[in-house]
C-alpha cells in the first residue's frame, strides 16, 4: 500500500510541474495582454488542479495558499479585475510561491512564511478589488476539520467507547438514526484509496445536516499479529449519522468505491426496534473498571447495538470469551495499515526519473523494431540456404544498417524533449535578479518547441541562470543610465534556441551597455590573468571573462559578482561538448551563444591507432590531417617539440607517450607512417597529434568508464567497436590545454617567436 | 550446509580460486559471472596491476590482474585463466583475472583468522579441507580501482 501511495504522490508532483508550466505559460500570455477566455480559464484551472490534488493528500499548506491564489483568479475569470501589469506581477510572485510550496511540499526547503504571507496579502486585495466573496469566509473553508488526519482512525477505541456509550444514551429520542457499515477489500487500498476518505465524506455529510457522526471500528476480523498479512484489509466501520440523513447522500460517499468496500446502510430504529434497549443490558461497568486492552471496548460496543444479543448474559464471562477471541495486540496491528498510509506521504521522491512522449513516437520505434525483427528473420533464412546466399545477405545486411540508423534516431526523437521547461523556468529568474537588483527586464523567449535530448535539458538549466543573472546584474544598465543612452528604462533579453547544422543552438542577447574593454582588460590585467603588456584583440578580451576568477563588478551582489559564475558555465557548457562565443558591441549589448550537441549519446569519431590500440577522436575537433614532414619539426629547450604548419607553429603532442602507454612513442621516435592530426580545442587553440595510423571514421556509442573506473587525464569516456573491443575517446581539450598550459591565450603566435 | 555449526556461527558461501600457487576466496554473492579471459584494453596511467578494459554486454569495466596485484608469481601460459566479474558493496563492478576457479564452500565467518592490518586487501585467512585460504577484502582491492583522479 505504501509503495501505491508513493506512486500516486509521484504522479500528483509530476502534475503539479505540467501545472505550474501551464501556468507560466497562461501568465506570460496575460502579461503579454492577450487576456483571452481561454488563457484565464487555463491559469485558473492549472491552480485549481493542484489545489485538489494537494487537498486529497493533505497538504496543508499548499492547499491554503493555492485556495487564496484560486480564490483571486476568480476575479480575473468573472471579468471583476482586469489584467493589469500589476496584478499579473502579482499573479507572477505568486507562482513563484505556489512552485516554491510544491517542491518544499516534495521535501525541499521550507518557504520563508513572511514570503507566503506576503503574496496571499497581495491576491487578498486584489480578491477585496474584485468585490467578489469575502476572502475571510473563503479562508476558512479551505482548512476545514477534515484535512487534519482524523484521529478517530488511529485510536479507534478510545472514541468508540465514549461514542457508543453516548450514542445509546441519545439515541432513543432519534431512533431513526442512519447507520452505515461499511468493510472496505484490498482492492480499494490497492487502488491508493483509504477508508479515511470515506469517514471524512461521511463525517461531512453529518455537518452538512447539522449533525455529528459517531465512529467506531469493527477490529473482530482482525487475526493475531503473527498472521497478518500486512497487505490485507481487515477492518471495518460502523457510523451512526444523525436521522436528518438521507440515504442517497450516503450512497453518494461510496459511489466510487461501491465495487470494492461492502456497504449497508439501515435506519437504526428498522434494525433495532427498541434502541434503548440494549443499554440496560450491556456489561458498562464491567468495562470501564476492566483494564483490558482499548480495542476490547471497540469490539463489544457493536455487539451491544445488535439486537440479538442473548438478554442476560453473565458480564464477566462474556468479558473472558472476549478477550480470548481478541489478538493480543491488536491496537498496533489496526493502526498498521493507516501508519503505513502515512509515512508514505513523509517519504517523498526528489527527482522525477519519468518522461512523457507523444504515442506516435512510440509507435514509430515499435514499427521499426518489427522490421528489424523482419530483417533478422530474413538473415536466418540466408544462412539456412545452402548457396547463393552470399549477394543476398550482403543486400539484407545494407538494410539492416538503415534500419538501425533509424531506430536510433527514433530512440533518440523518444529522448528528445523541447526546452520549454528549462527556458520558462529562466523567465522566474530573471524576475527574481530583476527584483534583487531594482532593474526592468523583460526576458523574451524564442523557439522553446527545439527540442534535444533530455539530459541536456536538465543540464542546462544551471549554466543559463547563471548567464541570465549576469545578463541582468552586468548586462542591463541601470535604469538612469538606460534613459541617459537613449534607450528605454526597461531592458530587454533575447533567450532564443534553434537547430543549426546538426546542433542546437542557444542564444541569450541582451540590449544592455557591451562588455567594457578597458575595464576587462584593466582588471584581467589587475588580478594577474594576463600579462601587464598584452595586446590582445577584441575578441581575446571578451573570452578573458570566462577566465576563473574573473569578476568585472566593483561589488559582489548577492546574485553575481563572486567570479565564479562564468568559469563554471563555460565548464558547465564544455563538458556538455558545447561552445560558447561572445559577441558584444559597446553601448549595444552582448550576445552569448551555446552551441551544443543534439545528443550525448553517439558521437562522430575518427578512429585512429596509437600505442598499438584504437581509439576516437571526436571528428569535429579535427582540423586536418597530413603526413610527418621532418623538416617541419623543431626542438625547444624544454624537450618539446614544435610543428610549423604553412608557417604556422604548434605544439606536436605525440599521443601514444602523451597517454603514458608503454612508451611506445618516446623510445622509438617518429617513423614515416606517422600520421599527424591537426586539433582543435573549444576557443581555437591548435595542436599536432601524432598518431600511428589512421583507421576509419565512424559513429560510436558513448560509454562512461567513470562508474566503475576512476577518471583517466586525456580521456573522456569510451565505446565499443564492432568487433567487441574497447576502445576510448579521447578529450582533446584537455590534451591540447596541457600541450599550451592554461593562462596562455595567444600559445600559436608565442610559439612561433621563440621557434624561429 | 553443515548444521552442526554454532547458534552465532554464520555461514558464508564463498567461491575458491587459484592465483599462481595461492588459494582466495571471496563471497559468492559478490561474484556476478565467470568468463573466459580476452583481450583487453589499456588504459593510460593505470596501476600496473589493471590489465585494462573490456566489454561486459555494453558495461565498460576494467580488469585487475590478482597476480599482479597480490604480488604472486603467475602460472604461466595457463589456458585456464578466467575472468571473475565481481561487483562490490557500493556498486562498482570489475574484472578478477584468475588462474583457476576451484570450488565453492560454506565458511564460518567465525573460522576466518584475522589477519592484523584493517584496510589490507586480505582479511584473513581460513582453512577448508587442510588448505590455507585467504580470504579477499573486495571493497578494499576494487575500492582502489575508482576515486580520485591521478595526476
Amino acid at each position: 500500500m505504501s509503495g501505491d501511495m508513493d506512486d500516486i504522490l509521484l504522479v500528483f508532483f509530476q502534475e503539479c510541474e505540467e501545472q505550474l508550466q501551464e501556468l507560466e505559460r497562461g501568465l506570460s500570455a496575460l502579461s503579454d495582454g492577450e487576456s483571452g477566455k481561454e488563457t484565464i480559464n487555463a491559469v485558473f484551472r492549472a491552480v485549481h488542479s493542484i489545489k485538489g490534488g494537494a487537498a486529497s493528500f493533505g497538504l496543508e499548506n499548499l492547499v491554503r495558499f493555492a485556495h487564496v491564489f484560486e480564490s483571486s483568479l476568480d476575479g480575473l475569470r468573472s471579468g471583476r479585475v482586469a489584467p493589469t501589469p500589476e496584478i499579473v506581477k502579482t499573479f507572477l510572485k505568486a507562482m513563484d510561491v505556489l512552485s516554491d510550496l510544491v517542491a518544499e511540499a516534495q521535501g525541499g526547503a521550507a518557504v520563508d512564511q513572511g514570503r507566503i504571507a506576503e503574496s496571499q496579502t497581495e491576491l487578498e486585495a486584489i480578491i477585496g478589488e474584485g468585490g467578489g466573496s469575502a476572502p475571510a469566509a473563503k479562508q476558512e473553508d479551505v482548512i476545514p476539520a477534515d484535512f487534519v488526519p482524523v484521529p478517530m482512525d488511529f485510536e479507534p477505541v478510545m472514541a468508540d467507547f465514549d461514542f457508543g456509550d453516548f450514542g445509546l444514551e441519545e439515541d432513543a429520542p432519534a431512533a431513526a438514526a442512519l447507520v452505515v457499515t461499511f468493510s472496505p477489500h484490498t482492492a480499494m487500498y490497492d487502488r491508493g484509496d483509504d477508508a479515511r476518505n470515506l469517514l471524512i465524506g461521511l463525517a461531512d455529510v453529518a455537518v452538512a445536516h447539522g449533525g455529528t457522526s459517531t465512529v467506531t471500528c469493527e477490529t473482530a476480523a482482525l487475526p493475531a499479529l503473527a498472521d497478518m498479512k500486512t497487505e490485507q484489509s481487515y477492518l471495518s466501520w460502523r457510523v451512526v449519522l444523525p436521522a436528518s440523513v438521507p440515504e442517497e447522500s450516503v450512497h453518494a460517499v461510496f459511489d466510487w468505491v461501491s465495487d470494492v468496500c461492502d456497504v449497508t446502510i439501515s435506519r437504526e430504529g428498522g434494525s433495532d426496534p427498541d434502541g434503548g434497549e440494549p443499554a440496560p443490558e450491556e456489561p458498562t461497568p464491567a468495562l470501564v473498571e476492566d483494564p483490558a486492552p482499548a480495542t476490547f471496548k471497540a469490539e463489544t460496543e457493536p455487539a451491544a447495538a445488535t439486537p440479538d444479543l442473548q438478554p442476560h448474559p453473565a458480564s464477566a464471562s462474556v468479558v473472558e470469551k472476549i478477550m480470548a477471541e481478541l489478538p493480543p495486540p491488536p491496537t498496533a496491528a489496526a493502526s498498521a495499515p493507516i501508519a503505513a498510509g502515512n509515512t508514505a506521504a513523509v517519504r517523498r521522491p526528489v527527482e522525477q526519473a519519468t518522461i512523457r512522449v507523444d504515442l506516435h513516437r512510440v509507435d514509430d520505434l515499435m514499427d521499426l523494431v518489427g522490421e528489424l525483427v523482419i530483417a533478422q528473420a530474413a538473415l536466418e533464412s540466408i544462412g539456412q540456404r545452402e548457396e547463393g546466399g552470399q549477394q543476398e545477405m550482403i543486400k539484407r545486411i545494407a538494410s539492416m544498417k538503415t534500419l538501425t540508423r533509424d531506430i536510433q534516431d527514433a530512440v533518440m526523437a523518444v529522448r528528445a524533449q523541447p526546452v520549454r521547461s528549462v527556458f520558462q523556468r529562466m523567465q522566474r529568474v530573471v524576475r527574481e535578479a530583476c527584483s534583487m537588483t531594482h532593474k526592468d527586464v523583460v526576458l523574451t523567449l524564442e523557439g522553446e518547441d527545439t527540442e534535444v535530448d533530455r539530459t541536456l535539458v536538465e543540464k542546462l538549466s544551471d549554466p543559463l541562470t547563471h548567464m541570465l543573472r549576469n545578463a541582468v546584474d552586468h548586462g542591463i544598465e541601470s535604469a538612469e543610465d538606460r534613459i541617459a543612452a537613449g534607450k528605454s528604462p526597461t531592458g530587454q533579453i533575447l533567450l532564443s534556441a534553434g537547430h543549426r547544422s546538426g546542433r542546437i543552438l542557444i542564444t541569450i542577447k541582451d540590449d544592455g551597455g557591451g562588455i567594457n574593454h578597458e575595464r576587462v582588460l584593466a582588471i584581467a590585467i589587475k588580478r594577474g590573468i594576463v600579462a601587464p603588456d598584452a595586446v590582445l584583440t577584441d575578441d581575446e578580451i571578451n573570452n578573458l571573462i570566462f577566465a576563473p576568477g574573473f569578476s568585472t563588478a566593483t561589488t559582489v551582489s548577492d546574485l553575481s559578482g563572486r567570479g565564479v559564475g562564468m568559469d563554471v558555465v563555460k565548464q558547465a557548457i564544455l563538458g556538455l561538448g558545447g561552445r560558447v562565443t561572445i559577441s558584444s558591441v559597446q553601448g549595444e549589448g552582448t550576445t552569448f551563444c551555446l552551441s551544443l550537441p543534439l545528443t550525448l549519446a553517439v558521437l562522430d569519431g575518427m578512429l585512429i591507432v596509437a600505442a598499438g590500440s584504437t581509439m576516437v577522436v571526436p571528428v569535429s575537433s579535427v582540423v586536418e590531417t597530413m603526413m610527418v614532414n621532418h623538416k617541419d619539426i623543431y626542438m625547444l629547450p624544454d624537450g618539446a617539440n614544435v610543428v610549423s604548419i604553412r608557417g604556422v607553429c604548434m605544439p606536436l603532442i605525440p599521443l601514444a607517450s602523451e597517454l603514458g602507454l608503454g612508451g611506445y612513442g618516446t623510445s622509438r621516435g617518429l617513423s614515416e607512417d606517422d600520421v599527424i592530426l591537426v586539433v582543435e580545442n573549444e576557443s581555437g587553440a591548435r595542436a599536432a597529434l601524432i598518431v600511428e595510423d589512421i583507421r576509419d571514421q565512424a559513429q560510436v556509442v558513448i560509454k562512461s568508464i567513470e562508474k566503475n573506473y576512476r577518471q583517466m587525464p586525456g580521456v573522456s569516456a569510451a565505446t565499443i567497436l564492432g568487433d567487441g573491443s574497447v576502445s576510448l575517446i579521447l578529450d582533446v581539450p584537455a590534451l591540447v590545454a596541457n600541450a599550451l598550459g592554461r593562462i596562455d591565450t595567444r600559445p600559436s603566435d608565442v610559439r612561433t617567436g621563440i621557434a624561429a | 550446509m553443515t548444521d552442526e555449526a554454532g547458534a552465532d556461527a554464520k555461514l558464508v558461501k564463498m567461491i575458491v580460486f587459484a592465483v599462481g600457487d595461492q588459494e582466495y576466496c571471496i563471497p559468492i554473492l559478490s561474484v556476478r559471472e565467470i568468463r573466459g579471459f580476452e583481450k583487453t584494453t589499456a588504459l593510460p596511467f593505470a596501476p600496473h596491476y589493471v590489465c585494462g578494459a573490456i566489454n561486459l554486454r555494453g558495461i565498460i569495466l576494467t580488469v585487475i590482474d590478482l597476480a599482479v596485484y597480490l604480488n604472486v608469481e603467475p602460472q604461466a601460459d595457463n589456458p585456464r585463466r578466467v575472468v571473475i566479474i565481481v561487483e562490490s558493496r557500493n556498486g562498482t563492478v570489475c574484472g578478477l583475472l584468475v588462474d583457476r576457479v576451484i570450488d565453492m564452500a560454506d565458511v564460518n565467518l567465525s573460522d576466518i583468522q584475522a589477519v592484523a592490518e584493517e584496510d589490507s586487501s586480505l582479511s584473513g585467512l581460513v582453512m577448508i579441507a587442510d588448505r590455507m585460504i585467504g580470504v579477499l577484502r573486495l571493497e578494499v582491492v576494487v575500492g582502489q580501482l575508482v576515486g580520485g583522479m591521478i595526476s
